[in-house]
Formats: C-alpha cells, structure tokens, sequence
C-alpha cells in the first residue's frame, strides 16, 4: 500500500512540475499570511535556472552574490564531531551540516504531495544521497549468508540501496558504495573501540554480523542469561556443563556474575550486599579485577540464596516451595553469558557490503520496513561514513598501563572534516566559535528534484537551504544572549520565564510542543522511609513520612495542583500535563498521528480523572475538559487519608482535636539550586497549605499545614536516592521516542528505568482486558513484552502485539490500557507537558508555520530570508538607532 | 640566599610531588560519570576505560604518566571534553585568551591602583581621602560579575560602544580584539584598583607618620623627594607581593566573566574536567597551577630580600 501511494505521488509530482513549468509561476507576492515582514530587499525570484535531467522544472534561484548567514549563539560547541567517535548530542548537530542521509524528510507540497494531506501539514521521505528506493533484497541475501536472517525472515532484512554517482567530499575524493563499507570497518575495528561502533549492532538500525566483528579476539559478557533465551525464557542449570576449571557453562560460554551489576534488576548488584550475608561475601571473594564472578556449583547456590533472601526466604529451597523451577532459574536475570568473541574475516561476518559501485546492501538483525525502515533504520542519517584516506591519518595510537589505546582526530578541525553535505566547515576555534559556508561540491546545490520546494505562498519553486553560512559562537550567558538578539547579532533566543510575558504574544514568538510529561514522582518506598523514621534524629511525635505512600493521600495530591496555574506560575512555556505521554507523543510516523489523540487514550485520562463522559457531546470534548485540579475531592481524600494513617498508626492525634500531630515532610530530591527548584519547592507548598485548608492536616489554631514541602540537600544525583526511598519527589520524564510510545512503556515496567523499581514490580501486577474478542490476564511486562513484539507465552497460547502483528490503533487500544494501570499506582502523577518558546529573528521566516514533530518549522532547509546580511546590518542599524533595539 | 633558594626548590619539587600524586589518586577515584541504563555506549566506555589502564593499581597508573610526562612532555590525550586530541595543545590553545584580557587588565589596573592609594595617603582626612576611600570600600565589596553585567548592558548594549562578547580568533594583540576585550577588562579590573588602592593607602599613611620619615624632611628633602624615595620604598614591601600575585593571576581565569564574555580561556577547565572525569586535563591543569602557585611563593619570598635588604632569607639569627 506504501508503495503504491509513493507512485501516486511520484506522479502527481511529474504533472505538478509540467503544470509549473507551462505556467512559469514566478510571482512577485511579498507578503505572506503570518503578517510578518517578508518584503524583499531581497533574494529569491532574481534568477531562475531550469533541470537539465528531468522535465523542465522552473526553480526559482536565490542571490549568489548575497551571503545569508545563520547566526547562532551556543551554550557548547564540541571539539568532536566524528562520527564515530562523537558522544554528545551537539556535536551529532555539528555534524550534521557536513553529512548527508541515504534519504531525508521533507515536507509534502505540491512537488512531493501526500494523498489526502494539505501541503506543509505532514512529512514524506525521499532520496538524498540514494538514487532510489530502497530494494528488498532478504531471499537473495538469505541465499548467500543464511547466518544473516533469522530461520524464517523472508523480508526487510536485507536492503539494496541505490547510490547517486555524483557524490564527493569536499576535498574531492568521490564516494561510492566501497566508501561506506571502509567506514564500516573502521568504525568496527575492534582495536579502536570507537564509541558509536555499538550503534552499528544495537537497537533499531543493528547490523548482521556487526557484534562478532566489532568484538573479535576479546572477552566480554554479553546477554543476560534469561535474555539470551528469550524473554520469560529460562534454561535449567542442569543443562549447564562444567569446564575442568569447575565452572559453569552453557552452549559453550560461561555464566558470568558481575558484583557491581544487578543485571536486570537494576540495582548496584551483590556488592551492595558485602558484610550483610556470607553468601555474598564469597561471592565477591570470588571476584576478579573486574567484578567478575565464574560460577561454581557452590557460587550458584550462594548466588541463588542470595536472591531467595531478597524474596524473604531462608534459602532456594525454602523460596522453591513457592516459587518452583523459577527460584532456581531467577539468578538468570542478573547473571550474564561471558565468551570470546573469534577473529572473524569482514566479507564474511558483517552485513554490509557493495553490491557494486553505486549499490550498498545493508543486512539488519530485525525486518524493518516502512518508516522504521528509514527511520529506526538510521537511512536518515549519516550512516558512520567518512573519508578513509584523511580518517587513517588522524589515528594516533598511546601506549597506557595496559597496552595500546587509539584515538583519532579526525573531524576535529577544519582540516581534518570532510564534508560531504550541503556546508564545509571554514573555522573553529575551541570553545569559541564554528563556521560552516556553502559546500560547492555538494550534489544538493543543483538536484533539482529533490531538493527543491514549491512555496506554498508564491507558488514558485525553491531550492532547499537559502542560507549560505553558518555560524555558531558560544554565548553561554542567556542575558547576554538576549541583548545579541535584541540587537540582531543572533537569530533565535529561547525565552526565560520572566521574557514570556512580555514576547509570548510577538509574531515571532514560536511554540515548540513536547511529547515528554514531567510528573511528580512521589516516594512509595515504605520499608526506605521507615529506616529513615528510625535515625535517631528523626523526631517521630513531630514529623512523618509514612503517610505519603497511603494511596488516599497520594489520590489527592493528584488533584491538589492547577497545572495550567503550575506553568503559568513557574515554567511558562510548558503546557499542562495529564497522562504519561504528552501532546505532540506520534503512534503513527507514517501519518504523523498523535497519540493523545486516539479515543483510547483519551479515554483512559477520562477515566482517570473520573470525568462523566455522557455529560459531553464527544470524547474529544471531555478530554479536553479535564484540569486535573479538584481541590474539594482533594479535602476529601486527605481526610481519608488522615484515617488511613491513624489506622496504620502513622501518625497520633493524642488530644483528640482530629489534626494530625506530626507533619508529613516530604523532601525533594534535586542535584541543583536553580531558581526553578526553589520555585517548584515553594509553589508546592503554598499550594497543598491552601488545599488542606479545613483537613486534618491542617492546624487552624497555629494556622499551619500539616503538610510541607522541603529540599533535600545537593545531591549528585537526584534520580538514584529518589528510587531508594532517601529523598521523596522530584518532577521527573522520559524522552525516549517521540515517535514510538509502545517502545517507551518499557519505562514504567522495566526495573532497570523505572523510578518506582524498590517499591513497584510490574511483574506482579496483572491486567485484563480483551484483544480481538478474547479476554486475556498477563502481568505488565508480559503486556510490554508482547506490546513490542516479543511473544509471550501464556498457558497453551502465544501473544504477540507488535508492530508487524496488529495494527496501530488496537496497539494503542492497549497501551492506553496500560497507561490507565500505570497512572493508578499514583507512583507518577502527571504534572507539565514539555515545550519550548523562542523569538526568532525578523531576519528570516519559515515557509510554513505549521509544526511538525520530526521537521519542527523545517529549520535551515525551509528558512528564507528577508534581508541578506548586509542588508540586515543596515535595518539593525537603524532600528537601533530609532528604537535602541529591534522591535519584537 | 643561594643554599635557602636551593633549599626551597627542593622542598617545591617534593610539595609538587605530594600534591600531584594527591590529585592523581583523588580523581580517579570519583566514580565514572553514569551512562543511562543499559545504554549499550556504557561497554565501549568500560572497554576504554580498561584499555587506558585506568583498572590498573594507582601506582602502575602513576609511574606511566609521570614517565610519559618527564620522558616525552606527554600529558596524555582528552577522554571526553575534547576527545582525541593532546591535552597539552588545547591548554596551550586556550590559555592565551586568558592571560591577554588579565594582562590588559593589569597593566592599566596596578599603576591606578597604585596612584589612587598615594594620591589618598598624601591628602589623608580631606574629602579626596575620604572619597576614594568610600568608593574603594563600595567597589571592593561588588563581586566582578555585576560589573560585567552593568558594564555590557551600557557600554555594549545602550552605547554600543564594544562588541557583547570576545571575537572570535586568535589575533590577540590586534585593534578589534582590544576592542571586543575591553568589557571584561573593565569588569575585572575595579576590584584590582580598589584592593591596591587601600592597601597603598594604608602602608603609606603608616609610612608617611614614621619618624625616618620626619629625618629625612629635617635633613631637607622635599615632601616629594621623601615619599618617593623613601616612603613608597618601604610600603612596597607589601605592595609587590601584591603584585607579583596579580601577575602570575593572569594564568588563571575567571569563570564567570569568561563565561559572560564567552572568553575560550581555561577558567572553566578544571571544573569541567572533574565533573568530565576527564583526567589528563584535570592533572595538566593542577600541575600547571601547582607549580606556578610554589615559583609565585618562592619568587615572592626572594623579592623581600630585594625590595628591603634588612630582610634576610633563610638567617638563623
């Protein structure tokens, strides 16, 4: 079906450009619908060329003899931007203008149109440096190397990319498909250990082969041992062999204990144990330098009593009466399969290969297809090449303590960074300042098909990239940042909260939303909070903490904060929060779908927060309706919650005046002293006063809370002591992707990311709901299991709801489930939805106002220009000179 | 004066050791930054770590860099902040930012200072004396960074009379980065006038009433002949010391006028390379420093000698 709609649109494409090219469109509109200044002293329309391969498409040239220069300040600027070496996502940016992608996103218009779609309202993906589609390849690869595809994949393994045969860096050399596989390998060397190398072999765009290679010759744990089996999937130490050394093996590697890692679950590992259990002495006893413990037939049982203990009983084989095969299966999940890797031949081993000179085959562990062809895929980006000849000479090599280490400074200088993309880099200075021009041998500059855009103002077409520079310099005050902006010296300033009010509303103000929620993680660890009662310092007839993890207590505080009130107050240029995604969350990147836009999911917020859906004339309606701020159940629930506590003997009430005699002190857990944290701090704590107003936590005679806020001191972290149960709430979120939210339950459910971990084990929890008319129990990392793809074996009957299994809209059916149990623990109380406000400068505008998820408002591909530099100095000038700074 | 000199080299190259080795051991007993969990990256980063020999004992890791160092002048490559490339190179890249806006600001900051102190000792208890003493008390309790604040807002921002930040480049003595420097050379030099402005104050007024002083007017000198000669002599007993710390000051930079300026100087270097756990800038920079805080004590204790022949370094009686 996708690929009949990409013939449609190739089609409409060719009778757009033929309808163009007769009408020779080139009108002189200036002005466009956002009422911004677009009148041109200017650029574009001043020369026309036309495309000498295709049809005869009219693109409207811009100013050659005119520089139109991007000038950002920076907080950072990474001195690398190698990609294959680059750890810091600014420096992935700073790339970014000196490579190129196998395809791009763009937006559709009238030359790529999108059926059903307005121009500019969604997203389509084309080639860039690909001369076509890609081509499935997977029967005639599996032919070859079936050690490459997985016993019956027959499709989306394997991909044949057609290369464009005009593709160089900017020092000349020329780039075909052999120039992809030598960056392969060196990205691979195992010797080099290059940081990005495990991007190669993990996650979405993992390469066959690619591990073996990249691990050659050394030792390392790999997997879990339950991981390695499969999710759920155990094997039985009796089909362990032993080595003469007298340790554990299976299927030739060993089974390896790491003391400082908990495996699975999450935590500091048995070394947190030591002097606690003679079990997990010997156990690091038995430790090498590097933490690793070989299993013996004794180790595994001490290791195996170890985690029976944690459950509460005796030993294995007390914890086996209930637990059966599992307890003795359990250690699987944290102990680890250790092997080396064999010297492995590149040709042989590693997925990916020229086919020819201009066609690259690439061979993925999983079937991708579609968008998560392109995108999960990584066909979007760079795809780690470099130019071999000038990368080898910037490896160094150092002698350390334990033999040869290598770096490399390749894309580290302006002469060391070959750019195969639309800029080249022209300076850098350390710290201090980056500047990229006009790369002239890049094939974008005269692609007339693919990188052009029809303006959906003037109707003319337009080549992608007006800007002919770029530049960076650090300016890591933000008040200094701002008066550069106000006085033209830079094109964007992202507002501070005190800027909101008076610029919110400019023309050139631009809201990005976010697909992350902040929610209030509230401590329910109790066993943590108890020790904490029992320091000797911790006056029990004056404070409590107990109470903060009774569910009535933590209901109300659900309902006992006006979030709009929250953003307005202390972030404004958040949004409130309701669920655990957030508005701009996709489930559809094919159609650019928003999640909280689904009926499931907005029904589960509905039934979260107890809204009447029949008093609404839709759902969409009471969705919308929801504020999450009821102070009068809130009063209710806390007296309900002051009961529970004196029942549980949390708290005392020794004269009888039904107030609560100790104060519940809830600290938060914060690794900074911003302006922001005290803010929260103390917002929170004038709001519960208010909200407890006429509870019984609330003093009326001494006319104070008996609920505070208060912040911890400056912790390193304030993630780990808050999963411990040292410290109690934080406004805490999770990134992951914007365009897979099925993906990013897995934080909720997996101990390893979730901040509930001490005091929540989803594998406990089950929910039921019905999947195409059958009723189905599962716990909830069984649901995520099967969510993403995993099947998961119930009884007789294997489940399985991933992306190739079931379609979207039932997938969010069920994830919209799992939201619903998730925010019923009242671990994680939605609080802000992320986003961000910037002035961007009158210089430029955007081709479109629309925004979108993966292009935002198209960035520098869609930025035109009102004034070119000179021409913008001379309007700053005398604006200034009018005004004492430009007027946003 | 040549056996105490010695002696003391020799006590600086030991305190040198100590604190190097110190600093060496500390550092690398922070625990690695924290990966996300299960980031895959964490396996290459340990991989790294084990490759560098950063698991091997204090010792081993210790006698390599010390070898490596006086062998080779190798201080070893960045591991994170400026991964690649030769900590040695980026320091010496980023340190002449610093020492050109310090260096500016001292030239001009010591003789005002200076100045303005003897010009309020000779006219104790007028309204001269009084007002700069008010102003240097005022300008002396304002931390730097508000001076950069007021000074960018309306010098750069209202008279446009200086760019907002350093210009980028590493023309450090031409016209346009003068220029482009002159804020934060303002923004640091208040606190420099003023704290040589009391202090010469004070020295010369205590100088000015000794009896030499009423000696050397008696044996017919002019007012002027005794201050130079003889009073300003021995107040700069204190004096150059002071100075001599504002010069070896212009090695180290200021973190927060760097950062308001966006300075590419090495104020932030140090700090950024613990939190980084990048340890061979952190072990440049505190060699660096260490050093040249113990030359600047031992420079400062010989100068006594010169500046005042009756102190005598390193006498028994």
């Amino acid at each position: 079906m996708s690929k009949m709609k990409k013939l449609t649109a190739l089609l409409l494409a060719l009778v757009m450009v033929l309808a163009l090219a007769a009408c020779g469109g080139n009108g002189d509109d200036t002005t466009n619908d956002t009422g911004k200044d677009t009148s041109k002293p200017q650029d574009s329309g001043s020369d026309t060329t036309e495309d000498t391969s295709g049809p005869a498409l009219v693109v409207t040239e811009f100013d050659s003899s005119k520089t139109y220069t991007i000038n950002s300040g920076v907080g950072s600027i990474y001195s690398n931007w190698n990609p294959h070496t680059y750890q810091e996502q600014t420096a992935g940016t700073q790339l970014d203008y000196l490579s190129d992608g196998f395809y791009q996103f763009i937006f559709n218009d009238a030359l790529h149109p999108v059926e059903g779609k307005d121009p500019f309202t969604t997203y389509v993906i084309i080639p860039a440096m690909a001369a076509g589609d890609p081509v499935d390849v997977t029967a005639e690869v599996k032919a070859a190397h079936p050690d490459w595809i997985p016993e019956g994949g027959e499709s989306g393994f394997a991909w044949k990319i057609p290369l464009r045969t005009d593709l160089q860096f900017d020092n000349g050399h020329k780039i075909d498909a052999h120039t992809f596989v030598e960056s392969m390998k060196r990205l691979l060397d195992p010797e080099k250990l290059n940081y990005r190398a495990t991007d190669a072999y993990t996650g979405g765009s993992g390469i066959a082969g690619a591990e073996a290679f990249a691990k050659a010759g050394t030792y390392a744990l790999s997997e879990f041992v339950s991981a390695a089996c499969g999710d759920d999937e155990y094997v039985d130490p009796a089909n362990f062999t032993l080595t003469d050394a007298g340790t554990y093996q299976y299927d030739g590697k060993d089974i390896v204990l790491d003391i400082n890692s908990g495996g699975n679950w999450g935590d500091d590992g048995i070394k947190a144990y030591e002097g606690q259990v003679p079990q997990a002495d010997r156990l690091i006893a038995a430790a090498n330098d590097k933490g690793w413990v070989y299993l013996t037939p004794d180790l595994l049982k001490d290791l195996q009593d170890i985690i029976a203990m944690l459950h509460g009983a005796a030993d294995v084989e007390a914890y086996a009466a209930t637990a059966e095969d599992y307890a003795y299966q359990e250690f699987e999940e944290m102990a680890f399969f250790g092997q080396t890797y064999p010297e492995v031949d590149y040709d042989e081993t590693v997925g990916f290969y020229a086919a020819s000179d201009y066609e690259l085959v690439i061979v993925y562990k999983s079937s991708l297809s579609g968008f998560t062809l392109y995108y999960n895929g990584g066909l979007t980006g760079n795809f780690y090449l470099v130019d071999p000849e000038v990368y080898d000479a910037c490896l160094t090599s150092t002698e350390t303590a334990s033999g040869t280490v290598w770096t490399s400074t390749y894309m580290t200088s302006v002469e060391t960074s070959p750019s195969f993309g639309a800029y080249s880099l022209t300076d850098f200075q350390t710290d201090k300042h980056m500047h990229w021009s006009k790369n002239p041998t890049w094939y974008g500059w005269t692609d007339n098909v693919n990188h052009v855009y029809q303006d959906p103002e003037d109707g003319n077409v337009y080549r992608f990239n007006q800007a002919t520079d770029i530049d960076w310099q650090i300016v890591e005050d933000d008040d200094t940042r701002k008066l550069m902006f106000l006085h033209g010296e830079l094109d964007s300033y992202s507002l501070r909260p005190a800027d909101t009010v008076q610029y919110r509303s400019s023309d050139y103000c631009y809201n990005t939303p976010g697909y992350t929620v902040f929610f209030m993680i509230l401590n329910g660890n109790l066993s943590a909070i108890q020790e904490r009662e029992a320091a000797a310092d911790f006056d029990k007839t004056k404070y409590d903490l107990e109470s903060m993890t009774l569910l009535n207590f933590r209901k109300a505080f659900a309902v006992s904060f006006d979030r709009d009130d929250i953003c307005a107050s202390i972030m404004p240029y958040y949004t409130a929060g309701y669920g655990l995604y957030g508005d701009a969350q996709i489930y559809d990147p094919e159609t650019c779908a928003f999640y909280r836009d689904t009926d499931a999911a907005r029904q589960a917020l509905c039934d979260f927060y107890s809204v009447d859906v029949s008093k609404y004339a839709s759902l969409e309606e009471a969705a919308d309706s929801i504020t999450g701020y009821d102070p009068e159940t809130a009063k209710v629930l806390f007296t309900q919650a002051f009961q529970d506590a004196l029942d549980a003997g949390y708290i005392t009430d020794e004269n009888g005046d039904g107030v609560s005699d100790q104060t519940v002190t809830i600290y938060m857990s914060r690794d900074s002293d911003s302006d922001a944290v005290h803010k929260l701090d103390e917002y929170l704590d004038q709001k519960i006063g208010d909200v407890v107003k006429g509870t019984p936590w609330y003093d009326e005679a001494t006319g104070t809370a008996k609920i505070s806020f208060e912040l911890s001191p400056i912790l390193d972290d304030w993630v780990e002591p808050l999963r411990n149960g040292q410290y109690d709430y934080n406004l805490g979120g999770w990134g992951g992707s914007s365009m897979d939210p099925f993906n990013t339950f897995e934080v909720y459910v997996n101990p390893n990311y979730q901040y509930d971990a001490k005091w929540f084990d989803a594998s406990q929890h089950t929910m039921t709901t019905t999947v195409n008319g059958e009723e189905i129990t599962m716990n909830l990392q069984q649901w995520n299991n099967a969510l993403n793809g995993t099947p998961v074996t119930i009884g007789d009957k294997t489940y399985c709801f991933g992306s190739n299994d079931m379609d979207l809209d039932s997938r969010a059916e069920i994830l919209a489930k799992l939201e619903g149990v998730i925010l019923n623990t009242y671990d994680y109380i939605p609080m802000i939805n992320d986003g961000s406000l910037y002035l961007s400068t009158m210089k430029t505008y955007y081709v479109t106002e629309e925004w979108n998820p993966v292009l935002d408002y198209g960035g520098a591909k869609y930025t035109k220009y009102n004034y070119d530099d000179a021409a913008w100095a001379e309007y700053c000038e005398a604006q200034i000179a009018e005004h004492g700074q430009l007027q946003y | 004066m040549l056996k105490y000199t010695l002696q003391r080299i020799l006590y600086m190259i030991f305190v040198f050791f100590v604190i190097t080795f110190m600093c060496f051991v500390l550092v690398r007993m922070l625990p690695p930054p924290r990966l996300p969990p299960e980031d895959p990256h964490t396996e290459i980063l340990e991989l790294r770590r084990e490759a560098l020999g950063y698991n091997e004992p204090y010792l081993v890791q210790f006698w390599l860099f010390v070898k490596n160092l006086f062998t080779k002048f190798d201080w070893g490559l960045s591991e994170k902040l400026y991964f690649g490339r030769g900590v040695w190179e980026v320091f010496v890249e980023k340190l002449p930012a610093t020492m050109v806006v310090n260096l500016y600001s001292i030239l001009w900051t010591i003789p005002v200072g200076i100045a303005l102190g003897i010009w309020a000792a000779l006219k104790k208890n007028t309204w001269v004396d009084y007002t700069i003493s008010t102003l240097t008390m005022v300008v002396i309790s304002v931390p730097s960074f508000v001076y950069a604040f007021v000074i960018q807002y309306l010098l750069c921002f209202k008279l446009r009379l200086f760019p907002f930040v350093m210009k980028p480049g590493t023309d450090w003595l031409s016209w346009e980065m003068f220029k482009s420097i002159v804020p934060p050379i303002l923004s640091l030099s208040f606190g420099v006038i003023a704290g040589f402005t009391r202090t010469t104050r004070a020295e010369l007024t205590e100088v000015l009433t000794s009896e030499f002083m009423l000696l050397a007017r008696t044996k017919g000198l002019t007012k002027t002949q005794a201050t130079v000669r003889h009073a300003l002599r021995n107040c700069f007993v204190v004096i150059v010391p002071g100075i001599f710390g504002e010069f070896i000051g212009i090695l180290g930079g200021s973190l927060i006028i760097e950062k308001i300026f966006a300075i590419p100087g090495v104020g932030a270097l140090t700090l950024n390379a613990i939190n980084g756990r990048d340890y061979n800038i952190f072990m440049l920079s505190t060699c660096f420093y260490t050093a040249i805080g113990l030359a600047a004590g031992l420079v400062v204790d010989i100068s006594y000698g010169f500046i005042d022949p009756r102190i005598r370094m390193g006498s028994k009686k």
